[in-house]
């Protein structure tokens, strides 16, 4: 399986096949023919920012625009090729940016940004180009160097995050640093909702000529909270009970002969029925064998 | 059915050696004379009530059962006669489908037909044998001991064994009365799958018996070598008939009891013609009985209190002490026939009576009671038979004033319900007893006047049903009566299986909470004479009959005084006692060496909680005059014994024990008690509660070794602590007020696995947290990141202030928490204190759970499962915390041991790697169960008992159709009056609604989920109905191993005991059922900075390391952080989708000898074990196999995960 694996060169759907060498150490079985694999593609798209782009499936860990610089500089430097990476766009390696919170609670906050509304999905990236020529460059380059020897393929070198950086994530947030961004961050907010303020209440007069004072977002509380209460996934399950009308209330449930019937014929009903199913609750015990005292 | 009973009538037939017809004929007149009795005796019950009406339709209602039930074959009813049944069921029984539970249940243990027949057919052959036993001659005994001199049967005589030369009595044999008695004859016998017994009585002809013969084991001696007579003969007959190859004849001790010797047949099974005769697969054995005939005895002489052994007394004057058990084994040999007779009349009376037996039976098996006798050990004297002649006690009467208990009419259910009732209710014991007349001239009657032994007396005989029983197995039967009244009033769960189908007297280490095996200075070899500090002379030879009841009873009483309240109940096993042996030994002992019947005695207790850890055994109060009970007192305890005065002046006497981390001080007491009353040499031996215990994080503060496992004083220091940065807190000014802080934190409702030891920064729970909330305000932002930047605002108004006013004592800083998906702008304030604790605060608002709640329904489709995740994330965090913090503090006063059991559990979780997958408070709810829904068992007194009942229950759940639903009120505590019915307090308790709707959750969950992909365990309370708050987003592997890792658990401790090794091998993680281990190293070693103390180390060194500040600079607190936790939650997040990592969550605690140590783990989720076609958005680390598949890359994914661990990594593993 191995050896046909390594025939493989592109992909049907047009993606090349970019092999690396996975580095030795001491900790794995070490073998030439180990390799981690990159699906590269030209990205076509009528965005202004992903022009000259590629599309880059499965990157490896902790790789950052640097890292990936430079492994792809070495292919260009074997196929004597030049060719200038720009950006690294999308690439959300843990998945912080699947969900945006911010953009779902309100839309005060949007920035306008591609980055904000765009993602590609997980293990995959835009790599961004200086100019269509570099893409072409590279696209060739890689080309040749996923048809090349698995020997000649280029010997990844990964980012290890040192102890210290990861005990960096204990440490506490500098309180300046966090004053700073709030105060800047609060400005900002206010200045958004004053300015959303004012756009509401200018542009809505209807045509009585009366204006509507408040926002969407901006109801009491109760009013909103009836409004996404049934969303809540916690009940979602149960099962939902209409509270009985006024009207209800006030009727009298036991004022006609009919009424006292119907509510005998109800009650047995219910008791055959409850009892139907207790009937088959205990068939499905038995067939479980639930009735042996000593297991 | 009628076929059947004219069989078992012929059998019983042939004691009269008239004509069978005749008999036959009376026997039925009898019958239908009685049933004509008991409709006239029904229609008075009847006509005794008030309300008339409702009476002629409960008739009515009877007899349409009675009808129904039997016609219901043939025409299938219309619906109105089923809504009858359906109705009077509901009244009859506890509901319609406990009553559907009970039908299938005595269907279920119905015995086959053709075995009755099988081995009724050897029956008449017996009787035929038997007949044909010749007559002997008066004997002397030496003449009767040379008989059997060079014959296989040896004559089973009771010790004391009768001096041949100073005997003058005559032996002899003479052909028996022959009959059928026990449940067999009563055809009340059910499947048992290790067989059951059909007694057969012999009764031996008067003529053979002289007035005096009850005294001095003149009887009994007798009876030895009469049935060593028949034996023998029986054992020719047999092989003339060649019936030897498949019959098995051994003696055997009847109920256990010494002085009852009886010839046990059984057989073996034939490879070839086998015999019609041999009823091997029908699994029965038969006992034949030698009985005394009825009332050969003055019954008067017979009585608990007289003395009938004579033994020579050192002072002339003083009189002989009673001999209770003798003269029971004597009186009531010769009344087997007068309680068949007696029972007989009460099942034809009474329509339900055998099937309530059946009920009773399996309700009595099911708790390990049986009709054996107590005093050799065992919950004994009570089994079928005494429960069906108190059923038929009750029929009679069993009132103060003789009024019925039950009643004729009754259902199975409510005969069954009566009886537990009144063994839970009313006392037979120290308050009073219960006469009745087994001729039934008149009605039973409770009387007000006990004799300090559970009494069943009968008035007719004067045979104290219930002499077998000890005043302890009657204690722990009165509470199991209890328990189970308390499950059949519960109208809430369906208590069937608990209360009929879970057999918990299977496992000891189950059912009680301690049990020590005391093994005797020379094991079964021992001598009385080498029990130096206890006698075992005449008197008390004839007291107790042999030394093992001796040893039982008196265990019993030495640790029942010296425990006192410490402990409910103890009960008393005689482990590797033998009760047959070869009809060609004397006694059960004999060849074996032993001098007595068993191996070592196994002590069980059920503690007391909330009194079993007290420092202090008080005794009486000084006097100057010694009371008798302080003389008592002294004695007893000796050396141990000393002076003190109280607090309240009191001047008392008292024994001081210590308590220590891994040792009950019932322990201790157990150790003194035993070697003071029984010998120095015994030896005490309980090799788990100590090592299970051991696994218990002990933490680094003074004197924590010497610390019992329920003492809280660590939590209260943290709470003490916080009470009053609390105080400061609220008395800040800030723009909006605080409203209210509170603690959500483990160690507040005391769970944390680690106890909170100051300055120990490195334990992950190290900081608590604390939810903050101010006053509403509408202007709160409406969108996320500014409102959680606003609320950061707020706390540094906090820390602003805290600085400036007490900047000397307190430290603070902020840190970022990602607890909550996707929320990357919440920030924590995090505070240490003088004391050196530490707490992080985190803000609450109004608005928070809106716009949560806002992001879901903004949400695009796929979008939304994640968002649900985020809000139930924060709903736990935040609101639903402060519930369940608050109700477990609360419990957790009322059950001691939940807080170590909670916290041995999630030791256990985290020695498996699960503990980091699980929510704490998932664990903790899965921990409660033994505690707050514990029927059938009682509410564990142990770690151990906890521990292995969390086990159990995780072990059995089936969460795909089963709900945990939990009722977080203080468990039952005992009742006192047993006044069960609809208490007032029962208000807080969940009702019938409140659980139906959180099942009809559950069935709402399950149709959406059938196979629990997404939500495995539903755990659901009162303060959480939806049960999937803190189960949901656990990925299913990990739901599964937990269940497996369990199962493996419980079965190894089924099947290698519960000792030394097996508890090591249960903390001790199966690494290699994963696909890959990776071993790390982190450079700095967090034990000691965790507060964990090895319990190897020197006290004194440890003391040394204990720590006392905290750095001078936060930033350096991380220095000493676990870099692990980082590591897999950065590559859990990075392969979310393809791989599942686990390691243990507290390095300290399972990193190895110095907390240094961490294993990642990892299984590849099965679908990616495959090729899969290659797609864009497949989101795993791939290779291609062809032009359109690819496969999971896992060596470039390993490659990546050594680059991950880097400096951390020491070893990996790949299968």
């Amino acid at each position: 399986m191995v050896a046909k694996g390594e025939s493989v060169h592109s992909m049907k759907n047009g993606f090349l096949v970019v092999p690396f060498r996975l580095p030795v150490t001491r900790f794995l079985p070490g073998d030439e023919s180990k390799h981690h694999y990159m699906f590269v593609k030209k990205h076509q798209s009528k965005v202004q920012e992903e022009q000259s782009c590629l599309f880059v499936v499965n990157i490896p860990l902790l790789t950052g625009l640097e890292t990936l610089k430079s492994a792809f500089n070495k292919i260009f430097a074997q196929y004597d090729t030049v060719s200038h990476i720009e950006d690294l766009l999308y690439h959300d390696e843990f998945g912080l940016r699947e969900v945006d919170l911010s953009r779902l609670t309100s839309d005060l906050l949007s920035t306008g940004t591609p980055e904000e509304t765009r993602f590609t999905p997980r293990n995959t990236a835009l790599l961004k180009f200086v100019d269509e020529a570099s893409v072409n460059n590279c696209l060739s380059a890689l080309r040749k160097y996923s048809q090349s020897d698995k020997s000649k393929s280029i010997e990844w070198e990964y980012t290890s995050p040192s102890v210290s950086a990861l005990l960096d994530f204990y440490k506490p947030l500098p309180k300046d640093y966090l004053k700073e961004d709030i105060a800047e961050h609060m400005s900002i907010f206010e200045q958004r909702e004053q300015q959303a303020q004012e756009d509401v209440q200018s542009s809505l007069v209807d045509e009585d000529g009366f204006t509507l004072v408040v926002g969407k977002n901006t109801k009491s509380l109760n009013s909103i909270r009836k409004k996404v209460l049934n969303k809540n996934p916690l009940s979602k399950h149960e099962s939902k009970v209409l509270p009985p009308s006024a009207v209800d209330k006030k009727a009298k449930q036991d004022f006609y002969r009919f009424q006292i019937r119907e509510r005998k014929k109800r009650e047995i009903n219910q008791l055959l029925v409850k009892f139907k199913e207790d009937q088959e609750r205990i068939k499905v015990m038995k067939a479980k064998k639930k009735f042996n005292p000593y297991t | 059915m009628s076929g059947l009973k004219r069989r078992v009538s012929e059998v019983n037939d042939l004691k009269t050696d008239g004509p069978n017809i005749n008999k036959k004929a009376l026997l039925e007149h009898i019958e239908n004379d009685e049933s004509e009795d008991r409709l006239a005796l029904e229609s008075e019950d009847n006509n005794n009530s008030n309300d008339d009406s409702e009476d002629d339709a409960e008739e009515e209602e009877n007899k349409s059962t009675t009808t129904t039930t039997g016609s219901k074959g043939q025409s299938s009813g219309t619906a109105a006669q089923d809504i009858h049944i359906i109705r009077e069921t509901a009244e009859l029984f506890k509901s319609n489908i406990f009553k559907l539970q009970i039908d299938e249940l005595l269907q279920q243990v119905k015995l086959k037909d053709s075995h009755i027949l099988k081995v009724e057919k050897f029956l008449h052959m017996l009787h035929d044998l038997i007949h044909e036993v010749p007559e002997w001659e008066p004997k002397t005994i030496a003449e009767a001991e040379s008989f059997f001199k060079g014959k296989v049967v040896r004559i089973p005589f009771v010790d004391p064994k009768p001096d041949p030369s100073s005997t003058n009595y005559k032996v002899d044999y003479k052909t028996p009365m022959i009959s059928l008695v026990g449940s067999f004859a009563l055809k009340a016998g059910i499947y048992q799958p290790h067989g059951s017994a059909i007694d057969v009585l012999l009764t031996m002809p008067e003529e053979l018996f002289e007035k005096k013969d009850f005294l001095n084991f003149r009887c009994l001696h007798k009876r030895s070598v009469y049935l060593a007579y028949f034996t023998h003969h029986l054992n020719i007959l047999f092989k003339r008939n060649k019936m030897d190859e498949f019959l098995q004849l051994e003696y055997s001790y009847f109920n256990n009891d010494t002085l009852l010797p009886i010839l046990k047949i059984s057989c073996k099974p034939q490879d070839s013609h086998i015999s019609d005769y041999n009823f091997y697969k029908t699994k029965f054995s038969i006992n034949l009985i030698i009985g005394f005939p009825y009332q050969i005895f003055d019954s008067k002489k017979l009585l608990p209190n007289r003395n009938c052994i004579r033994v020579a007394s050192n002072e002339p004057n003083q009189s002989l002490p009673a001999t209770p058990l003798y003269n029971f084994s004597i009186l009531s040999s010769t009344t087997y026939e007068t309680y068949l007779k007696y029972l007989h009349r009460a099942k034809k009376q009474t329509e339900s009576f055998v099937q309530a037996t059946t009920l009773g039976r399996l309700w009595l098996q099911q708790r390990g009671f049986s009709s054996k006798i107590a005093h050799s050990g065992t919950l004994g004297g009570f089994g079928t038979f005494e429960f069906a002649i108190l059923m038929a006690a009750l029929l009679n009467g069993g009132g103060n004033n003789g009024n019925k208990i039950l009643l004729h009419g009754f259902s199975s259910y409510q005969l069954f319900k009566g009886v537990i009732k009144y063994l839970a209710t009313m006392d037979l014991c120290n308050d009073g007893h219960l006469q009745f007349h087994s001729d039934n001239q008149s009605s039973s009657k409770y009387v007000e006047e006990g004799f300090q032994i559970p009494t069943l007396f009968d008035k007719t005989t004067k045979v104290n049903i219930l002499s077998k029983m000890s005043v302890s197995s009657y204690e722990i039967l009165k509470k199991s009566a209890q328990q189970t009244l308390t499950m059949l009033n519960d109208v809430v769960r369906d208590q069937f299986a608990n209360v009929f189908l879970t057999n918990i007297s299977r496992m000891d280490n189950f059912r009680y909470d301690i049990c020590y095996d005391v093994v005797l200075p020379n094991g079964g070899k021992t001598k009385p004479e080498e029990l130096t500090n206890s006698t075992f002379g005449p008197t008390e030879r004839i007291k107790f009959i042999t030394l093992e009841n001796f040893l039982v009873n008196k265990i019993a009483n030495v640790l029942k005084f010296a425990l006192g309240d410490r402990i409910h109940f103890v009960d008393v096993e005689l482990v590797g006692k033998r009760d047959t042996f070869p009809i060609s030994k004397r006694k059960a002992n004999s060849g074996t060496g032993n001098l007595l019947n068993f191996d070592l005695i196994r002590v069980k207790l059920l503690v007391n909680p909330s009194e079993s850890e007290k420092l202090v055994t008080r005794g009486p109060k000084h006097s100057e005059e010694p009371t008798p009970e302080a003389v008592h007192f002294k004695n007893f305890w000796g050396s141990k014994s000393s002076l003190r005065r109280f607090k309240d002046g009191s001047i008392t006497h008292c024994c001081v024990w210590s308590t220590s981390s891994t040792e009950p001080v019932i322990s201790s007491i157990v150790n003194f008690a035993l070697h003071k009353h029984l010998s120095e040499g015994t030896r005490i031996l309980n090799d788990r509660t100590k090592q299970l215990q051991s696994f218990l994080p002990l933490p680094n503060l003074p004197a924590s070794s010497k610390t019992s496992v329920l003492n809280l004083n660590s939590f209260y220091n943290l709470k003490r602590s916080f009470d009053d940065l609390y105080r400061i807190i609220f008395e800040m000014s800030l723009p909006l007020s605080v409203k209210s802080i509170l603690p959500v934190g483990q160690a507040f409702r005391y769970t944390s696995l680690c106890h909170p030891v100051p300055f120990a920064y490195s334990n992950p729970d190290f900081f608590q947290e604390v939810v903050l909330e101010f006053e509403t305000s509408p202007k709160w932002p409406d969108e996320i990141t500014s409102l959680e930047k606003a609320k950061t605002a707020f706390l540094l108004k906090i820390d602003e202030q805290l600085q400036a006013n007490h900047g000397d004592n307190y430290k603070s800083f902020f840190t970022r928490d990602e607890s909550i998906p996707y929320n990357l702008d919440v920030i924590l304030l995090n505070v240490l204190t003088p004391e050196g604790y530490g707490f992080k605060f985190r803000v609450l608002t109004e608005r928070d759970e809106i716009l949560y709640l806002r992001a879901i329904s903004n949400a695009k489709k796929d979008l939304v499962p994640e968002l649900e995740k985020t809000y139930m994330k924060f709903t736990s965090k935040y609101v639903a915390s402060v519930r369940h913090a608050r109700t477990l503090e609360t419990l957790s006063h009322s059950i001691p041991f939940f807080s170590p059991v909670v916290r041995l559990f999630k030791r256990w979780l985290d020695a498996h790697l699960l503990l980091d997958h699980l929510n704490e408070e998932l664990v903790e709810l899965i921990a409660l169960k033994p505690f707050v829904e514990s029927s059938p068992y009682s509410v564990p007194g142990s770690v151990e008992n906890g521990f292995l009942k969390v086990l159990k229950f995780l072990s059995q759940w089936n969460w795909k159709e089963e709900p945990l639903i939990l009722d977080l009120v203080k468990p039952d505590e005992e009742l006192e009056s047993g006044s069960t019915d609809e208490d007032p307090k029962s208000t807080e308790k969940m009702n019938l609604g409140q659980f139906k709707g959180i099942q009809a959750n559950f069935q709402n969950l399950r149709k959406t989920d059938p196979n629990g992909m997404h939500v495995q365990f539903f755990v659901a309370s009162k303060i959480d109905p939806s049960g999937i708050l803190y189960s949901s987003g656990i990925p299913l592997p990990i739901a599964t191993r937990l269940t497996a890792l369990s199962k493996v658990a419980v079965n190894l401790l089924q099947t290698h005991g519960f000792n030394k090794q097996t508890i090591d091998l249960l903390f001790t993680p199966a690494l290699k059922d994963y696909d890959f281990v990776v071993h790390l190293k982190s450079p700095s070693p967090l034990k000691i900075s965790s507060g964990i103390l090895d319990s190897s180390e020197f006290k004194n060194l440890a003391n040394d390391k204990l720590l006392n500040s905290f750095p001078s600079d936060t930033s350096s607190l991380s220095r000493k952080m676990d870099p692990t936790y980082q590591l897999v939650k950065y590559l859990n997040m990075k392969y979310k989708n393809s791989v599942i990592f686990f390691s243990h969550r507290y390095m300290a605690v399972n990193g190895g000898e110095k907390g240094d140590r961490n294993v990642i783990t990892g299984l590849i989720k099965p679908f990616f074990k495959k090729p899969q076609k290659f797609r864009v958005n497949m989101d795993y680390n791939s290779k291609p196999i062809d032009e359109q598949t690819v496969e999971l890359n896992r060596d470039a994914i390993f490659h990546e995960i050594a680059a991950f661990c880097s400096e951390l990594l020491v070893k990996f593993d790949t299968d």
